[in-house]
């Protein structure tokens, strides 16, 4: 999979045109709830361990199931039961979309008529089967992206030196490879990782409900 | 149709647009998608204005990225225009009003058919001398709130005349909602648009600058020119065909 790593790029890129940028990966409603700027690097780890952990491997067994020809539409289901907060849920359907005009556009081919509803993770599992991604590669870009959005929207929401949270980003690379690497073997629904963040769950609900927001989610 | 409608913050847009829905909401069918940056403020101002059901305005949250939202990721409001599109059936305008933002905040052509670039007469009568993609290039321009000129010391047919002359002679309306003659220039100007839009005639242009390049005409005789040689509205050449024509 030579070009795994320049695909890992593209996708893992700010400038990719998905939507991203109107997402703040829980960050806003975290810091609304008292959350400090401080405290980012552990808001960081607790996310890659629970509700990243549980994106990564969905995508990774969507990868797993596209590859194998099977429906998609049980990877959702899973990923639904995981994803307890409906706003969260709402917000990873409308990212999935976003996703599907991607690969739509980059990697066209037939989808289920279903995929419009799918979530952002199984929407990235067909793509990387498609674009010839490895799982530990997507794994990884769940794991990044996810953790990027937090630090580029922690820019927005409290200015402050955009090197201290690219040094943060430096510090949580090895976790999100470990995270990766074991992630990436899975293969059936069943197997996906179930953690839940609840505060992270009741934050996303509040903020579904607030009108005066910079970010979407 | 999609017209989007960019300029600097203040400018009158939501007006502007409130207007619009005033004027053609009983004969067109449509919906606006507004892109403040605290979400809804805009939305909020169109509902009380009563000029279209609640419904058919959204709000569409930018990650205070406004110009990111209309240009380089499009993604959050052509997902909005598609929702849209998909709750009330076929419309004839959908109308896309960008948060406030800089001068080269500019439509892409990916999200919207034709922009309208909105200055006011209060922001000062130098800015469109200014110039950049959004005064030059936008399909119209206007300038908002004449009747404050007086008030602000500017000479609005001078900053009319200037932004003719910036635009090589591209539409400019001045505009106030005071005005009635001018409010019916915009009308007009809309429906036209739609028209030609409808008739296949209508190309979406990128107002952002493209280096000179060259073409053959229909006589095969070759001839150098830059998009701000022509109107966009009626001069059409399709890139496809030029390197072999």
């Amino acid at each position: 999979m030579n070009t795994s790593s320049l695909l890992l790029a593209l996708l893992g890129d700010a400038r990719l045109p998905s939507g991203g940028h109107t997402q703040s990966a829980g960050l806003e409603p975290a810091l609304r709830a008292g959350t400090t700027a401080a405290e980012v690097p552990a808001y960081l780890h607790a996310r890659l361990h629970t509700i990243t952990r549980v994106e990564a491997g969905t995508a990774v067994v969507a990868r797993a199931v596209a590859a194998d020809g099977g429906d998609l539409e049980t990877v959702q289901a899973a990923w639904a039961a995981r994803t307890l907060s409906p706003a969260l849920r709402a917000n990873g359907r409308r990212l999935g979309r976003g996703y599907l005009r991607v690969l739509q556009t980059l990697w066209p081919g037939p989808v289920d008529d279903r995929a419009r509803r799918w979530s952002r993770p199984v929407v990235l599992g067909l793509l990387a089967h498609r674009a010839g991604m490895g799982p530990a590669d997507l794994a990884r870009l769940v794991g990044y992206d996810d953790a990027q959005t937090v630090t580029a929207a922690l820019l927005k929401l409290e200015p402050g030196d955009p090197l201290q949270t690219t040094a943060w980003m430096l510090d949580l690379l090895p976790a999100i490879d470990r995270m990766a690497e074991q992630v990436a073997p899975l293969r059936c629904p069943d197997q996906i990782p179930a953690g839940g963040a609840p505060l992270m769950e009741r934050w996303a609900q509040t903020h579904d409900a607030t009108t005066e927001r910079l970010f979407s989610a | 149709m999609r017209l989007g409608v960019a300029g600097p913050v203040g400018t009158g847009k939501s007006s502007l647009i409130a207007l619009l829905c005033r004027a053609l909401s009983d004969r067109l069918r449509m919906a606006v998608i507004t892109n403040d940056i605290y979400t809804d403020e805009d939305a909020r101002f169109l509902k009380a204005a009563g000029v279209l059901e609640p419904e058919r305005i959204r709000p569409v949250e930018t990650g205070a990225c406004p110009h990111t939202a209309i240009r380089d990721d499009v993604t959050a409001n052509l997902l909005a225009v598609e929702d849209m599109e998909a709750d009330f059936g076929p419309l004839d305008l959908v109308v896309i009003e960008s948060g406030g933002d800089n001068l080269t905040a500019t439509f892409s052509p990916a999200l919207v058919d034709a922009q309208l670039f909105v200055l006011d007469v209060a922001g000062g009568g130098d800015v469109v001398r200014k110039g950049g993609p959004g005064i030059a290039r936008a399909d119209l321009l206007i300038i908002n709130k004449t009747d404050l000129g007086p008030h602000v010391d500017v000479d609005v047919e001078r900053m009319v005349r200037e932004g003719l002359a910036v635009r090589e002679r591209r539409p400019v309306v001045g505009l106030s909602r005071n005005d009635e003659a001018s409010i019916d220039e915009l009308v007009a100007w809309v429906l036209g648009m739609l028209e030609t839009y409808r008739g296949g005639e209508h190309t979406p242009v990128d107002p952002g600058p493209m280096a000179p390049h060259h073409h053959a005409d229909g006589n095969g005789e070759e001839y150098v020119h830059t998009h701000a040689d022509h109107a966009t509205r009626s001069d059409v050449h399709d890139h496809a065909s030029a390197s072999g024509a």
